[in-house]
């Protein structure tokens, strides 16, 4: 300050301009991030913005293209028509049901598997790991695992929902490496040399230092859950235990398919009101949660993530 | 999402694939594992046929029932219990929002009431793709039902796993119990070569759905006689005065603002038909037509071409919609449901809701002012209403019975059930019928037979939509009353398809009919056919954009070569040996 204040007022205001005044090339550069950021941004937040005006706007004058940014027409009549399809409020829970049950069963084995594979002594981990790596590349097919789950019993129960692919190896090298990087060896001695024991030691130390990868976890399992219907459509044939997407896949799909292969126009038209009048709303409630969840697990999400993937 | 990556990858897609073609690596194995767990069943369905037959009679018809003169189709009777014991079937069935819970659905206790036969009831979800992966799963896995229903084997997919022992041959027990099945069979004389596979077995039980319009579905086209009306035109007969009509839609701009689109077509309903039958024969996809006995496809013939430049210049002269090619329903829908004035003089779409709002209450609705347009006369006479005999009426798979099925003969008689009248009213719309009093008019114009209030479709969990077997004959949908307060769409859709499009149809034989492909030849199909459409689609559009000119010889000898490398040649020896199969 001093110095600066000893300097003639040319050559000071010279001193600061140099060091604040971005270069031309820095102005450009800046320009173009803030141009790309903000069509990306503008794609990606249009088509929320545009789905849930629809959702909210009278379907006659949706079908007529007159939304194309703002509701017209305002009306709650696509929300309240939900509840009359009792398949789609019961699909719903489900679809809770499974992404919470899912995300804890599906991270609890994560870490079980993750933490003892991030450990150097553990025998014969090379092999576990490998056999790991081998099911991402070589899976038994769709009838095998069919024939699995059907022995088991598993078919037409909530279990099928929640075991089969529970777990996503993907998942354990990202957690196994969030654990080699962030507790070191050193601390598991220190907690030895204390008389702690190998559960001990990952329920008093590993699983507080590890909201992040947790955070991941769960949000990863959930979201998958959540969009996820295949399993649905091959091991449920109960209409109660169907998870949101299936129904959604049969409204917003099904009654677009080839108009040919419909003998009755009544039927056609049905299905055309039903869904105009769903589509938008349909969509909406299918996002919220993610939606919902996603600031709060945001935090943990970056740190976990980055951690787990980048150094490995 | 991490979890996909632990899914079967791939397997959707390639069921979906098998789906289509009725075998995958998932039916080879289907064979084998079924092989295995059905021997003991198949004893029990044995002795099932093999009890002693009972007489079948069927219950006395309703008197209250109106039927009009010369009357073909379901007649209402008292329907009797089939069974005294308790029987349970287990039957797979598509999920359906509007059907909504199987088990307690209207017509399904209803049905249980009469007959006395329980279901047990196994729903798939998702698309009908969707709904064929989990069936191919099934079967594979030896996780078979009694039956499935409402399932869309297609003919080769029966045939398939019918030969294998998996799918019942219901043939004996049709002639033996099956009487309303029977009865129509006499309606409709071709039920049986439709239903048989090549080894004269039948595999499913059919369902008849015999509707009148959906004959004429494929080329038909929709023009604003009010727009034809203020330009001083009459409805278009001839290629030239169709061109005449949509020019003058353009140059009056009856849309306002420059934004008139004569005429619009859409990607889910080709517009191939309707440009095309003016100058040969064109069923629409996959184009085979027979000759004299031979099969032949429409896409390589000189008045293709004709028909091409016709398109080409229509399109050139800013007459038909940009996006015909890769616009959606929605896109058609905004077309047409712009506020104020439709954008569009017309459109090829299979009735008035593709492009826009159905209101059945308003007499004013916009609807109302398109009109069917019918087949156009070509420079060389040609006019072709491309009338499909075959494909609309009876269908095959509405209910599949298993192997595992220990009583085959009572579920072929709860089938037949649903061939008479009530039962198919309640089975297909709902308990909010009607019977027509006497004087009462259908869409025929003839008395009518029952009556459906106008909001039936808006009510769920009432019926099976159409999955189950049932007879609508035509007299039947015909003898749907007509009331003067309350005009559907059904009455128009008749009435036009009769005048217009009825009178010009091309004769019977030239219709190439649903056959029935073997395991081989199916997958040679499915390849074969997938390239040629995509070949034959993309450059009909290159054709009509302009982007191929249709006038230029090399262009032309360049799309032919391109069709007949893809083989065009197999191709047709494959459908010529399941044509000559199918006529016996």
């Amino acid at each position: 300050m001093s110095a600066a204040g000893t300097l003639p007022p040319d050559e000071r205001r010279l001193a600061v301009g140099a060091a604040i005044q971005d270069t031309r090339a820095d102005k450009i550069a800046m320009a173009c991030i803030y141009t790309a950021l903000g069509l990306f941004c503008l794609a990606v937040l249009y088509p929320i913005i545009y789905v849930l005006s629809a959702s909210v706007s009278n379907t006659k004058r949706v079908a007529a293209g007159e939304v194309w940014l703002w509701p017209v027409g305002f009306t709650l009549d696509a929300y309240k028509a939900i509840f009359d399809y009792d398949s789609i409020v019961s699909s719903f829970g489900n679809s809770v049901y499974y992404a919470v049950a899912g995300a804890v069963v599906a991270t609890i084995l994560t870490l079980l598997a993750a933490y003892p594979l991030s450990r150097k002594g553990l025998p014969g981990k090379g092999l576990i790991m490998g056999a790991f790596v081998f099911t991402m590349m070589f899976s038994g097919g769709l009838i095998p695992t069919y024939l699995v789950v059907h022995e088991l019993g598993l078919l037409n129960t909530r279990w099928a929902m929640i075991l089969p692919t529970a777990l996503a190896v993907w998942n354990v090298i990202i957690t196994r490496t969030y654990f080699m990087v962030t507790i070191p060896e050193e601390l598991v001695e220190a907690g030895k040399v204390d008389g702690c024991s190998d559960f001990g030691f990952f329920w008093r130390v590993v699983l507080p230092l590890s909201k992040p990868i947790i955070a991941v976890n769960l949000l990863f399992y959930a979201v998958g859950q959540w969009n996820s219907f295949f399993n649905a459509l091959i091991y449920l044939t109960n209409e109660h235990l169907f998870p949101l997407q299936v129904v959604l896949r049969q409204i917003l799909i099904q009654s677009k398919v080839d108009p040919s292969q419909m003998p009755d126009t009544s039927k056609l038209l049905q299905l055309k009101e039903l869904q105009q009048q769903l589509k938008y709303s349909l969509i909406v409630i299918g996002m919220i949660p993610p939606l919902l969840v996603y600031p709060f697990v945001q935090k943990h999400f970056v740190k976990g993530a980055m951690i787990g993937s980048l150094k490995g | 999402m991490p979890n996909d990556d632990f899914r079967p990858p791939g397997l959707s897609r390639r069921s979906l694939i098998a789906g289509a073609l009725g075998l995958t690596a998932a039916t080879a194995g289907g064979g084998l594992l079924s092989g295995c767990s059905g021997s003991s069943t198949t004893d029990s369905a044995a002795a099932g046929a093999g009890q002693a037959a009972p007489s079948v009679t069927l219950g006395p018809k309703l008197s209250t029932v109106q039927y009009p003169q010369g009357y073909v189709g379901p007649v209402a009777r008292t329907l009797k219990p089939l069974t005294t014991e308790k029987v349970t079937f287990k039957i797979v069935v598509k999920q359906d929002v509007t059907i909504g819970d199987w088990k307690t659905n209207a017509f399904t206790k209803w049905l249980e009431q009469k007959t006395g036969v329980h279901i047990e009831w196994s729903q798939i979800g998702g698309t009908d793709d969707d709904v064929m992966t989990k069936v191919n799963a099934m079967i594979a896995a030896g996780d078979i039902p009694d039956a499935f229903l409402g399932i869309g084997f297609t003919r080769s997919q029966l045939f398939l796993y019918g030969a294998q022992g998996l799918f019942t041959d219901v043939g004996q027990y049709i002639d033996a119990y099956a009487l309303n099945l029977q009865q129509a069979m006499k309606d409709y004389p071709d039920t049986r070569k439709l239903i048989q596979a090549p080894d004269k077995k039948i595999y499913s039980f059919p369902g008849i759905n015999d509707c009148y319009h959906c004959r004429a579905i494929d080329g038909r086209g929709w023009l604003n006689s009010a727009w034809i009306k203020q330009v001083g035109l009459a409805m278009p007969q001839t290629t030239d005065e169709f061109r005449e009509v949509l020019r003058a839609f353009k140059k009056a701009d009856l849309a306002g603002n420059g934004k008139t689109i004569p005429f619009a077509g859409y990607k889910d309903a080709p517009i191939d038909p309707l440009l095309m039958n003016p100058f040969l024969y064109d069923p629409g996809e996959p184009w085979l037509v027979v000759k004299d006995g031979k099969v032949d496809v429409a896409f390589d013939k000189d008045q293709w071409r004709e028909g091409l430049k016709y398109a080409n210049s229509l399109y050139g002269e800013g007459l038909i919609n940009r996006d015909v090619f890769t616009a959606d329903e929605d896109q058609l829908q905004r077309y047409g449901n712009a506020p104020g004035k439709p954008l569009i003089g017309g459109a090829r779409s299979n009735y008035w809701g593709n492009f826009l709002d159905i209101d059945q209450k308003d007499p004013n609705a916009r609807w109302r002012q398109y009109e069917a347009c019918p087949p156009l006369k070509g420079p060389n006479g040609v006019q072709y209403a491309a009338w499909d005999y075959l494909t609309v009426g009876v269908e095959v798979a509405h209910l599949v019975i298993t192997k595992k099925c220990a009583k085959p003969d009572l579920l072929v008689r709860w089938a037949d059930a649903q061939y008479e009248l009530e039962a198919i009213l309640r089975g297909y719309g709902g308990p909010k019928y009607a019977w027509a009093k006497k004087g009462e008019l259908g869409i025929n114009g003839k008395q009518a037979i029952y009556g459906f209030d106008a909001t039936w479709n808006s009510q769920k969990n009432i019926n099976w939509s159409q999955d189950n077997p049932m007879y609508r004959s035509q007299d039947f949908r015909l003898g749907e009353r007509v009331q003067p307060n309350d005009l559907t769409f059904e009455k128009p859709l008749y009435e036009q398809t009769k005048e217009r499009f009825f009178p010009h149809k091309q004769p019977q034989e030239m219709q190439f009919p649903p056959v029935t492909l073997d395991q081989d030849q199916a997958a040679q199909e499915s390849e074969l056919r997938t390239n040629l459409k995509g070949e034959v689609n993309q450059s009909f559009a290159k054709f009509m954009t302009g982007q191929l000119d249709p006038n230029d010889d090399g262009a032309w000898n360049d799309y032919k070569d391109r069709v007949e490398k893809i083989g065009v040649r197999p191709y047709l020896d494959l459908q010529q040996a399941a044509y000559e199969t199918y006529n016996g």
